[in-house]
């Protein structure tokens, strides 16, 4: 099967006015012009099948929404190629917006005073979906996601996880084949969150629906999307399984240690009897916390140094799962630069 | 229960409709929740035709022309003026800006829908309700207590609807250009403010054009605001007839066709610069 969205060698360059501070700089910059280019999105592939679901995971300004805006004809790319469903979005935008379908979390494409059952209305016309189609999608949606008591309903009178809900249905009214979720979840309270989750799974084992999501809700992708793919300054540093990033970036382990007398001056120590590697060492009210690279030591050689050298109480090994290898990604701690000079280290 | 009933018939619709025209109707709809705003704009839109009537009341005393428009023509251009320019309302540019502003604009690009159309029927919903209110309100006034004149003739009534039709058209897409800018410039208050001023002097809506210093004369009948209310209401008066007449009709299509080439052009160079606001 071909895939449904691809992309390759995608790159986005923005230029964005560079302007001084204060008044001064406004002037300056109205007589002489100066402007930076930046690269929100920097050579991305991607290859996603039909039916699939995929989790777009990158801290803030990582490059995840330019990309959604690519793939669904916002934005023209600046090099590279990008196709869903056999259409290239910027040159057939319209075409293009038949095929998909795009739920914010932070805005509502339901027109804000009328009924719900309004907009769904609107939205059947405006992508043609001709009488039965539209009624069978409507009940379902409807019976599905639980709706009967908001139709008659502005969507300004709904709750964020009614309007939520009601929002996922208007954009499923056309049987789109393709739904980009952009933080859908965000702001939900645990159990509307739950449903949603099941709702966007069903339809995708239902329907065949391809899903893209972003998210900086990790149960949302634990859950929904089986593929992750992780950006960062523009680059693609991850595309797999979501537990499988644990393998390929779980190498960064830590070894609480608990000390008998306080951590005065037992960095010092430690340091001395792991001198032949690098290390990273944290003093804590308790004692420390020792951070290796599981690559060139293992955990059990660093616990038997650490229990030589110091009064050790208590020693545990924190597991790397995908969740902090994620987080770490998200505070810029995490390098993705595969160290090629491991071996020589050694 | 009646809610029920037409919930269930939205549901059961046995066919799509226009996508434009469901557009229109669902604008409408949202024009008549605010109807409390609606009644507010037709009343201080009206505020002003009385200030202005009774300015040219003192200013024909003692004249039986100015510029060539008696006195009894120059009340039902102030009154009839007034009328036409409420069409299309504030609310209209204002919902346009907003869109962009807040980048709901999104919305109208992941849709199969053509961006200026789309304006143009939201407009036409804002219109029917906010437009018609408006004009009927000045219509039964003016009839009533500011003895405005009915139309020339038959003729110049039939020519008189033409050109209003026309003369929408071209203030949406003015309203659409000028809102488009918003793209650029991020806030709209200041671009709304003297697009109103500027479009009520050049549309002859504050004063007809015959009485503008020359200069200004020539800068107004060159340009396609003046097809949005002076031209209708020339004919409205029969000040314009034969070939004259025809000539103004040729200004205004040749105006709305090139404005909406303007406006699809406008559209895509704005769409490039999205990209900023985006992030």
């Amino acid at each position: 099967m071909s895939p449904i969205v691809s992309a390759e060698g995608l790159v986005k360059r923005f230029r964005r006015p560079q302007k001084g501070p204060g008044l001064a700089g406004a002037v300056r910059h109205l007589l002489r012009p100066r402007h930076e280019t930046v690269t929100a999105v920097d050579g991305v592939d991607l290859s996603i099948e039909p039916g699939e679901s995929v989790a777009y995971v990158g801290p803030n300004g990582a490059g995840k929404s330019t990309t959604i805006k690519l793939l669904t004809g916002i934005l023209v790319p600046s090099a590279g190629t990008v196709q869903v469903c056999g259409v290239r979005p910027h040159l057939d935008r319209q075409a293009n917006a038949r095929n998909i379908s795009v739920v914010f979390g932070q805005r509502t494409q339901l027109w804000w005073d009328i009924p719900v059952i309004e907009s769904f209305r609107l939205l059947g016309d405006i992508y043609a979906v001709p009488g039965p189609e539209y009624r069978r999608a409507v009940d379902e949606l409807v019976d599905v996601l639980d709706l009967g008591p908001l139709l008659g309903v502005p969507a300004r009178q709904l709750s964020l996880g009614q309007r939520m809900r009601c929002d996922l249905g208007a954009a499923l009214v056309h049987a789109p084949q393709v739904l980009f979720l952009d933080e859908p979840t965000i702001g939900l309270d645990v159990a509307v969150k739950a449903r949603l989750r099941e709702f966007v799974g069903r339809m995708r084992v239902q329907r065949g629906l391809t899903v893209l999501l972003t998210s900086h809700d990790l149960g949302d992708i634990e859950e929904l999307c089986p593929r992750m793919i992780m950006i960062d300054k523009g680059h693609i540093v991850y595309d797999g399984p979501f537990d499988e990033v644990t393998r390929r970036f779980g190498w960064e382990q830590k070894v609480v240690v608990t000390l008998a007398e306080g951590a005065s001056g037992a960095a010092a120590p430690a340091r001395r009897a792991l001198a032949r590697i690098s290390l990273a060492i944290e003093e804590t009210p308790t004692g420390l916390v020792v951070t290796f690279d599981s690559r060139l030591i293992s955990s059990g050689e660093v616990i038997k140094e650490l229990a030589v050298a110091l009064p050790v109480v208590d020693l545990a090994l924190e597991e790397t799962s995908a969740e902090s290898i994620v987080r770490r990604l998200y505070e810029g701690q995490l390098s993705f630069q595969v160290t090629g000079d491991v071996e020589a280290e050694r | 229960m009646t809610s029920l009933d037409t919930e269930a018939a939205l549901r059961g619709r046995t066919s799509p409709g226009s996508k434009y025209v469901s557009l229109a109707r669902t604008t409408l709809q949202q024009a008549i929740a605010y109807r409390i705003t609606t009644f507010f704009n037709v009343g201080l839109t009206f505020i002003w035709v009385i200030i202005l009537y009774y300015l040219w009341r003192a200013a024909y005393a003692g004249r039986a022309s100015i510029a060539g428009l008696s006195w009894d023509q120059m009340r039902t251009y102030v009154v009839i003026a007034y009328g036409i320019n409420a069409l299309v309302g504030w609310r209209t540019g204002t919902a346009m800006m907003a869109t962009i502003r807040t980048g709901d604009v999104v919305f109208g690009m992941v849709r199969p829908l053509n961006y200026c159309t789309t304006q143009l029927a939201r407009a036409l919903g804002f219109t029917v309700v906010e437009g018609g209110i408006s004009m009927v309100f000045t219509l039964v006034i003016g009839l009533l207590f500011l003895h405005i004149q009915a139309p020339a003739s038959v003729g110049s009534a039939l020519l008189f609807v033409l050109a209003l039709i026309i003369g929408f058209l071209t203030k949406m897409l003015v309203v659409f250009l000028v809102s488009l800018l918003t793209f650029w410039t991020l806030n709209g208050m200041g671009l709304m403010w003297s697009q109103q001023a500027i479009m009520q002097i050049l549309s002859g809506t504050i004063v007809p054009l015959a009485l503008m210093p020359g200069w200004l004369q020539v800068v107004a009948k060159v340009l396609p605001l003046r097809g949005i209310v002076s031209t209708p209401l020339e004919f409205y008066l029969g000040t314009a007839s034969g070939w004259a007449g025809l000539g103004l009709l040729g200004l205004q299509a040749a105006w709305l066709v090139a404005l909406w080439l303007i406006s699809n052009l406008a559209w895509k160079r704005a769409f490039r610069i999205v990209e900023i606001q985006g992030g």
